[in-house]
C-alpha cells in the first residue's frame, strides 16, 4: 500500500528541513509531496534537496489551493492513502501511525487537538469561533467533532479522488472539507493527537481575517449549497 | 430640467462618448463590453439631444423631481454591471487557479523527464 504525506508549504525553508528529516526517519517508506505554494524563499530547493517530490505553484493560492493540488498529484500517481502534514513542525510524526490505523475503518480521519490526549491551548476568541463551528458541524451532520479545523488529517483514495477536484480553496479549508466529505457520504472519524508548538513561520491567523473567514464559512454552512458544484472540466483532464 | 442640468448632462455625454469611442478604436475592450458601453453612450446622447425626454418620462412615472429618474436609471445600471463583474471575476479567478495547478503539474512532469 502506497502512503503519501502532503505538505503544503509557503515560505517554510527554515523549518522544512527538520520536518522532512524527521519524516524520513519515522516513516521512511512514505512518499513525501511538498506543495510549494508560491514561496519566495528556498522552500522548493530545500524540499528537492531532501528528496521530496515538490510541486511549485506559480503564485500563492492559499492552503486550500495547495492541498487540492497535492490531492490531485497523490491521486494521479496512484497513492492509496495520504495525510496532510504541516511544514512548520506543528505536527508530530509519531502521531501519523494513529491516523493511519484509524483509516482502516474510515475514509477520512481527523487528528483532534482537544480530546483527552492533547493539551493544545488557543486564545479566547479563537476558542469561541471554534466552538461555534463545532456546534454548526454537529447540527449539519449529526456527528460530533471536537476539532473541526485541524489540519492533521488522513484520507483514503476515494477521498483523494473527490478532493482532487472538489476541495475548498479558501482559508479554513478544514471545516469546509469536513462538510464536503460528510455530504458526499464518506465516513469521517476523529482520533486524539498531540501537537507541538510551531517551530518557524508566522501563525496564519490574524483576528480580522479569522473573523471574515469565520462568517464566510458560517454562511456556507447555513446556505448549504456552497459545495454542490458539478465536477469541473478538470476531471477529464485528470484521467 | 433646468438649463444648467441639461448643460451638465450634455457635457457628461460628450466626455463619455469620446472616451468610449477612444477605447473602442484602441481595441482595448472586448466586443461585448464595446457594445455595452456604446449603448450607454447612445442612451446618454439621446437623453442629451432630446432635453424633454427625461422630463416626459419622469412625469409619466409620477416622479416629481425629474433628475431623480436619471439617477435611478444610472444607479440601477451600475448595480447590474457590478454584479456582472463580480460574476465574471469569480469565473476568471477559478480558471486562474486551475491554470496554476496545471502549470505546477506540467513543471513536475518536466522535472521527471529531465531528472
Amino acid at each position: 500500500m502506497r502512503t503519501a504525506a502532503i505538505i503544503p508549504a509557503f515560505n517554510e525553508a527554515e523549518s522544512l528541513p527538520a520536518v522532512l528529516a524527521e519524516l524520513a526517519l519515522t516513516v521512511p517508506d512514505h512518499d513525501v509531496i511538498v506543495v510549494d505554494d508560491g514561496s519566495t524563499d528556498a522552500t522548493a530547493e530545500v524540499a528537492r534537496a531532501a528528496g521530496a517530490t515538490c510541486l511549485s505553484l506559480p503564485f500563492n493560492l492559499g492552503i486550500g489551493g495547495a492541498m487540492r493540488l497535492g490531492f490531485r498529484h497523490a491521486f494521479e500517481s496512484g497513492v492509496d492513502r495520504a495525510y496532510q502534514f504541516d511544514a512548520d513542525g506543528q505536527h508530530d510524526p509519531s502521531q501519523i501511525a494513529h491516523l493511519l490505523a484509524a483509516l482502516d475503518h474510515a475514509d477520512m480521519v481527523v487528528g483532534s487537538r482537544f480530546t483527552d490526549s492533547g493539551d493544545y491551548r488557543v486564545g479566547r476568541s479563537r476558542a469561541l469561533a471554534m466552538g461555534l463551528l463545532r456546534w454548526m458541524v454537529r447540527l449539519m451532520s449529526g456527528q460530533r467533532f471536537t476539532d473541526t479545523s485541524s489540519g492533521f488529517r488522513a484520507f483514503r483514495r476515494p477521498v483523494l479522488e473527490a478532493f482532487a477536484t472538489d476541495y475548498p480553496v479558501e482559508y479554513m479549508d478544514s471545516v469546509e472539507a469536513l462538510i464536503v466529505a460528510l455530504r458526499r457520504g464518506f465516513t469521517v472519524v476523529e482520533v486524539p493527537v498531540t501537537m507541538r508548538e510551531r517551530t518557524g513561520g508566522v501563525p496564519s491567523n490574524r483576528n480580522l481575517r479569522l473573523a471574515y473567514h469565520f462568517v464566510r464559512v458560517l454562511i456556507l454552512l447555513v446556505a448549504g449549497t456552497g459545495r454542490r458544484r458539478s465536477p469541473s472540466s478538470l476531471r477529464s483532464a485528470a484521467q | 430640467m433646468t438649463g444648467t442640468t441639461h448643460a451638465l448632462l450634455a457635457a457628461l455625454t460628450v466626455v463619455a462618448v469620446v472616451m468610449i469611442l477612444r477605447l473602442v478604436r484602441l481595441q482595448v475592450l472586448k466586443a461585448k463590453y464595446t457594445i455595452l458601453w456604446l449603448t450607454v453612450g447612445l442612451v446618454l446622447a439621446i437623453a442629451a439631444a432630446v432635453p424633454n425626454l427625461l422630463d416626459w418620462a419622469a412625469d409619466l412615472l409620477g416622479i416629481w423631481y425629474q433628475p431623480t429618474l436619471f439617477l435611478l436609471l444610472a444607479i440601477g445600471f451600475l448595480l447590474l454591471l457590478a454584479m456582472h463583474f463580480s460574476y465574471e471575476l469569480s469565473r476568471v479567478e477559478k480558471r486562474v487557479r486551475v491554470l496554476a495547478e496545471e502549470l505546477a503539474l506540467l513543471r513536475r512532469d518536466l522535472d521527471d523527464e529531465q531528472g
